[in-house]
């Protein structure tokens, strides 16, 4: 067993230390600024199953969403909540763990309906994700089946007061905890599974690397992971 | 004038443009609310949004040129805003003038287009080919009724073209003795607004908002800063052209409005055009009065 000394052991920088707060008004400004994002708030347009019937009816006139300064957006890239509106697929999960990591932090995502609690009336299926919080950290759920657009509109309030006293941080457990939910995911897409954001990068960068971001399903992601090339543009159409 | 009060006004005119787009911004929200019978949002809205978007904690960059490209956007208008005289601050008015304006007026768009050009995403590039074109498409008809303008009274200098509207009362305004110039130059208002016919390069559940589809976080901030000076604009420079300007704040502040709320008013009533039908409508009737405009004042 002399051997065992000889395999190397992946040394990896230490994370950089978080910035000390000099200024002395950082506080005031803290509160400033979450109280501007607990009211400002875009929502991704991406709706999965059947909840999102009751969001249009949330966000036009009888229940009008704009007055809490909720909105919805088209991109990830400028969205602040996702919502997840009823059962996933695992086909739709890798589309939702996709846009996920492609959204700007703080991000937040609410899972509407019972199926996203606990599968719901999709407990027995074998093509459903039952419950979502596995996958990618959930902020507010919303019960219901399907629940409507008042509990839709108490759920968001209730996230717009998470925020504002700070209390809604679950995605920086995405980072802190990668290894688990990658480890979820590996389950559910095979070992080859890998996306375009690099969330452990991204994790180092941001000063949010904690032991249990990296495991033994990151080790298999890194051993596993190609890079991704740009598609390839095709002007003619295919002959054959 | 002295370089501290030139200094003062260039520092105030851009500021005072800021705060007064703002709010221009949550007109706009409110009349789109109250014609879908909603209430709106709330009066801060547009710095609730600002704030929040600059302080996301994870900012994504394709590059060097992407930022400079929204720094152009935002400088742009900055730029024109010295241009602009406003009551009681004239700024640069009388040295720059409305060619040197069109000109900052062109930038941001082209700014866009080189940051858009950076994130490689097709959506976004699709967009800005079609905001390009129409560009294209409404600066036709605007160049017709600047020419018009300056033709009629024989300068380029915004100051002296508000104070020979102001010395002859409302029936001297540029409304009133060039009214076609006046319309052509509300259709292509509309379109630089970016308003409903118009706004197919923007088409949100088509192409995720063209342009915007890569910016996040502070970018998106910058073109939410961009979006209040570019109503502003919109709105100043058509009253100083065509409603005789502003003799206080009293009666500049109502007008830009105004003007700001009709392609607003308007935009509900429309579904799209088409990049082709733009361009097609854009030179055919408002170039068209634009033309006959330009007769009535040549003649």
């Amino acid at each position: 067993m002399k051997d065992i000394k000889k395999i190397e052991i992946i040394q990896r920088p230490p994370p950089p230390e978080p910035a000390r707060r000099t200024n002395p008004l950082a506080r005031v400004f803290d509160e400033l600024v979450r109280f501007c994002q607990s009211r400002s708030m875009f929502m991704l347009h991406y709706c999965t199953g059947c909840g999102a019937i009751e969001l249009p009816p949330a966000m036009t006139s009888r229940f009008d969403m704009e007055r809490l300064g909720i909105q919805p957006m088209v991109t990830p890239r400028q969205a602040d909540i996702l919502l997840v509106t009823g059962y996933v697929s695992v086909k739709t999960l890798k589309r939702i763990i996709l846009t996920y990591e492609q959204m700007p932090s703080p991000k937040y995502v609410i899972g509407i309906c019972s199926c996203t609690v606990n599968g719901g009336m999709y407990w027995q299926s074998y093509a459903t994700a039952k419950v979502l919080k596995d996958y990618i950290p959930v902020d507010v759920y919303i019960a219901g089946c399907m629940p409507r657009p008042e509990a839709v509109i108490s759920g968001l309030r209730a996230l717009m007061e998470d925020i504002r006293t700070g209390r809604g941080d679950a995605w920086k457990k995405y980072y802190q905890n990668y290894d688990f939910y990658l480890g979820n995911q590996q389950r559910l897409f095979g070992e080859k599974w890998q996306t375009p954001t690099d969330v452990i990068a991204e994790a180092h960068h941001y000063g949010m690397m904690t032991d249990q971001t990296l495991g033994e399903h990151t080790d298999l992601l890194e051993q596993n992971e190609v890079p991704l090339d740009a598609l390839r543009t095709r002007l003619k159409a295919r002959t054959e | 004038m002295s370089w501290q009060e030139l200094l003062l006004e260039l520092t105030l005119m851009p500021l005072l443009a800021f705060v007064i787009g703002l709010a221009m911004v949550l007109m706009m929200r409110r009349i789109a609310a109250q014609i879908q019978r909603r209430v709106g949002p709330p009066l801060l809205q547009p710095i609730y949004d600002i704030v929040k978007l600059y302080s996301k904690q994870t900012q994504i960059s394709h590059g060097f040129i992407h930022e400079l490209g929204i720094m152009m956007a935002v400088g742009g208008y900055i730029a024109a805003e010295a241009l602009l005289p406003v009551p009681g601050m004239d700024g640069l008015a009388d040295k720059g003038g409305l060619i040197t304006l069109i000109y900052f007026l062109m930038v941001p768009t082209l700014g866009m287009a080189l940051g858009v050009g950076q994130c490689a995403n097709p959506n976004g590039s699709i967009g800005i080919s079609r905001a390009l074109t129409a560009m294209l498409a409404y600066d036709i008809p605007f160049v017709i009724v600047v020419f018009g303008v300056a033709f009629h009274y024989q300068t380029t200098n915004l100051a002296e073209i508000a104070a020979i509207q102001q010395a002859h009362g409302v029936s001297g305004w540029g409304m009133m003795e060039m009214p076609l110039l006046a319309l052509a130059a509300l259709f292509a208002l509309q379109g630089m607004m970016g308003k409903q016919p118009f706004e197919v390069y923007i088409a949100p559940a088509e192409i995720a908002t063209g342009p915007m589809v890569e910016m996040s976080g502070k970018f998106m901030g910058g073109l939410f800063v961009m979006q209040s000076f570019q109503y502003y604009t919109a709105g100043v420079l058509y009253t100083i052209l065509f409603l005789g300007g502003g003799e206080n704040w009293l009666t500049f502040l109502p007008k830009i409005f105004a003007v700001v709320a009709i392609p607003m008013t308007i935009a509900m009533l429309f579904p799209r055009f088409r990049t082709e039908d733009l361009v097609r409508l854009m030179w055919k009737w408002p170039v068209m009065a634009g033309l006959l405009g330009l007769a009535f004042v040549m003649n």
